[in-house]
């Protein structure tokens, strides 16, 4: 896979099935694209190099584009169908592009005094992009506010009411939007030194989009203001799952998984000790296979990913994959990538790109879960 | 070759070394911590009680006498602490402990003006180590004990015009003497966390298999050559010397900035060598581990020619260029360790999570 040409519509053509596919047109091979499920992840390639990459349900790279920086998470307009991928932090410049190549790729910054954190949301409507970003010199944690329609010119800006924000997600009702505040000052002076380990105070939070108005701020227990609220997906039920990175002592065990529910305490999950250790007080990824009523975590610190069912908060399966961190519904089950180059998913063999690290996110795109 | 190993990795603490004795993770370890870990704790609180004993004669006595042998222990502390500062894992982040010691960068200044606070309050809370415990990180360790022994108002040391001055640096050093001795204490410990370290397997808490016990031991390099580039080095080398900045550079108020670069890399010499880690490669990539010591050893020797003030050494051209050069060859370990050597072991180690994202 890794040094023939990045996309190998071949092979992509007789994966998506036999008869039709020597004689398949670009259009209709475009179709194919619109109709199957396919996965979006940032990437190092082992020679040099950052990019984003588009995978089918097989692990053939469909799509690629080089990016300036190393990427971290990427989010989907079902609207445009085009794709943003976020830096990693301190990174400035996002690349927005059309797997299907109906466009170009574009890239856009944050303005100077703000870097990204590597996650952002579209509107259901497409027309805005929120991201988070750091107001660094004065360590506050700010949502970006893009014009999708217009070159992603950045057109506003609220807090975050925290330190440090990380994944954001809209809520159901499309308006609001729940944040996660690491609690994690850094500045880019100073690399990735975290700056206020011994007083961070990690939080989560809901903003109305339009307002930029808080509605709701919640915090952990003292006793584990260490534990960095980082990433979230949303279950079946509608509620809200959060994951964290705990900044403590290396044999401190605290709760990793917790639930957030609207005008409630958060909620932290209690899960066997074994399972715990496996997760490694890092939680790099989680996302949700809302059909399966299912929550997958993955611990590239613990090498397992980690999967819950959300009705009653009990572990379905730990399953070991050296260095796992992207995680995407797939079918029944999960898709998982690593920084080793594998590629998992249910019932089929994995798939390996040693010459790709894949990194922390993977995002399912289209078809039926 | 990098399948092979990773395959004799997989296997229960082995690591297996082509035509020669298998290397057992384990005994990796075990050499790491008796030593290097052990002894450099060891190290740092011998340095911590002579410290403690140093700032006691000053304040029972104080003369120019003492205080420049209060600070002379000042600068071993800092050397000592500089090599068992690049163990970031295990009793170390109890408690706060690894700020308390150092709370660095203060970019705001908060801790400085915290320190400046008490010493002009004369906050008798603070003057002695119980108490000096319980206040923020910043007013605890050595950045808080440099400013007492260098910073303004630091000559009245050596007259007895300034007893509070006195009572809270021995209060701080009190303060890193017990920090110091309970993590040396608690790696002492036969079942304690070197233990947990040295017996990966999957029923231990921290580290399920060899492999992760290995890549805890990578990751001291990786982090910390990115930690004295990116943190340390970068926080005050410009891209050019209209863009340094003197007084964001660790310990620049003792003169310890290069001392304190030097140790850091001379401890990672240190535990590379006793632990035998190059000895685990195969005999066509034992390149890797020569060129490793090769470079270390290069690299404090860089540091330690950058002597004296760091502003003035930013001011000349040739010491800067030294410090340039350093981060060249930090950058050139981190290829090695990040690269290299993790593809020889088929060690991916943490890409992801060592980054902290």
């Amino acid at each position: 896979m890794g040094r023939t040409p990045l996309i190998d519509r071949r092979d992509f053509l007789k994966a998506a099935g036999a008869g039709f596919a020597a004689a398949m047109a670009p259009t209709a091979w475009a179709a194919a694209l619109e109709a199957d499920a396919v996965f979006a992840t940032a990437y190092v390639r082992h020679g040099g190099g950052y990019g984003a990459a588009v995978l089918s349900e097989e692990g053939k790279l469909l799509y690629a584009v080089d990016l300036p920086n190393r990427g971290h998470d990427v989010t989907f307009d079902p609207v445009s169908r085009r794709a943003v991928v976020f830096p990693r932090k301190p990174g400035t410049v996002a690349v927005a592009f059309d797997h299907t190549r109906r466009e170009r790729p574009a890239t856009f910054a944050c303005p100077s005094g703000r870097h990204f954190y590597g996650h952002g949301v579209f509107s259901p409507d497409g027309a805005l992009l929120y991201a988070t970003e750091n107001d660094f010199d004065n360590a506050a944690g700010m949502v970006g506010v893009y014009d999708a329609g217009g070159g992603f010119r950045r057109i506003g800006e609220f807090s975050t009411h925290g330190v440090g924000p990380h994944e954001l997600l809209l809520a159901g009702d499309g308006r609001t939007l729940a944040i996660a505040n690491g609690g994690i000052e850094t500045h880019p002076d100073f690399g990735k030194a975290k700056l206020n380990l011994s007083t961070m105070r990690p939080s989560y939070v809901l903003i109305d989009r339009l307002s930029g108005d808080l509605i709701e701020k919640h915090e952990l227990p003292p006793e584990l203001h260490k534990l960095s609220i980082r990433h979230m997906d949303v279950d079946r039920a509608g509620a809200v799952w959060f994951s964290c990175q705990y900044e403590g002592a290396t044999t401190d065990r605290p709760p990793l998984v917790g639930r957030a529910a609207r005008g409630s305490e958060l909620e932290l999950l209690d899960m066997p000790e074994k399972v715990l250790n496996r997760l490694r007080n890092y939680i790099g990824a989680m996302a949700a296979n809302r059909e399966a009523g299912t929550m997958a975590v993955s611990s590239p610190a613990g090498n397992s990913y980690v999967v819950f069912d959300t009705a009653s908060g009990g572990v379905v399966s730990a399953t070991d994959l050296a260095e796992v961190c992207g995680i995407a519904p797939d079918r029944a089950g999960f898709m998982a990538t690593s920084g080793a180059g594998a590629i998992t998913r249910p019932g089929a063999a994995s798939v390996s790109a040693p010459d790709y690290v894949w990194d922390n996110h993977l995002l399912r795109i289209g078809g039926p879960a | 070759m990098s399948r092979r190993l990773a395959l004799a990795l997989a296997l229960p603490l082995a690591f297996v070394q082509p035509a020669a004795a298998a290397v057992k993770a384990s005994d990796v370890i075990a050499r790491a911590v008796d030593g290097f870990v052990r002894p450099a704790y060891a190290g740092l609180r011998d340095h911590a009680v002579a410290m403690a004993g140093a700032m006691k004669s000053l304040c029972e006595a104080p003369s120019q006498e003492h205080l420049d042998a209060a600070r002379e222990r000042f600068s071993g502390l800092v050397e000592a602490w500089s090599t068992a500062e690049i163990i970031r894992f295990g009793p170390i982040t109890e408690n706060n402990r690894l700020e308390r010691m150092l709370f660095w960068p203060d970019r705001k200044s908060i801790g400085l003006r915290q320190v400046q606070a008490a010493l002009a309050a004369k906050d008798g809370t603070a003057a002695d180590p119980a108490g000096v415990a319980t206040k923020s990180v910043a007013m605890q360790g050595l950045g808080a004990l440099e400013f007492v022994l260098y910073g303004n108002g630091a000559d009245t040391l050596a007259a007895a015009d300034d007893p509070y001055r006195c009572a809270y640096g021995r209060a701080i050093a009190g303060n890193v003497e017990q920090i110091s001795a309970e993590v040396a204490q608690a790696w002492d410990k036969p079942d304690g966390f070197a233990a947990t370290w040295e017996t990966p397997g999957p029923d231990n808490a921290v580290y399920r298999d060899g492999n992760e016990a290995v890549t805890e031991l990578v990751g001291v390099f990786i982090e910390g050559l990115d930690l004295i580039r990116d943190v340390r080095v970068k926080g005050f080398l410009g891209r050019e010397p209209g863009a340094d900045k003197p007084r964001l550079a660790i310990y620049w108020r003792s003169d310890n900035t290069a001392r304190s670069l030097a140790a850091n890399l001379a401890g990672m010499d240190a535990l590379f060598q006793v632990s035998k880690l190059g000895e685990a490669l195969p005999e066509e990539d034992r390149w890797i581990a020569e060129s490793i010591h090769i470079q270390l050893v290069n690299g404090g020797d860089t540091a330690r020619q950058v002597a004296g003030p760091i502003d003035a050494a930013l001011a000349d051209p040739a010491r800067r260029a030294l410090l340039e050069h350093f981060s060249l060859i930090t950058s050139s370990l981190s290829n090695l360790f990040g690269t290299r050597l993790t593809a020889a072991f088929g060690l991916t180690a943490g890409f992801s999570s060592l980054d902290g994202d």
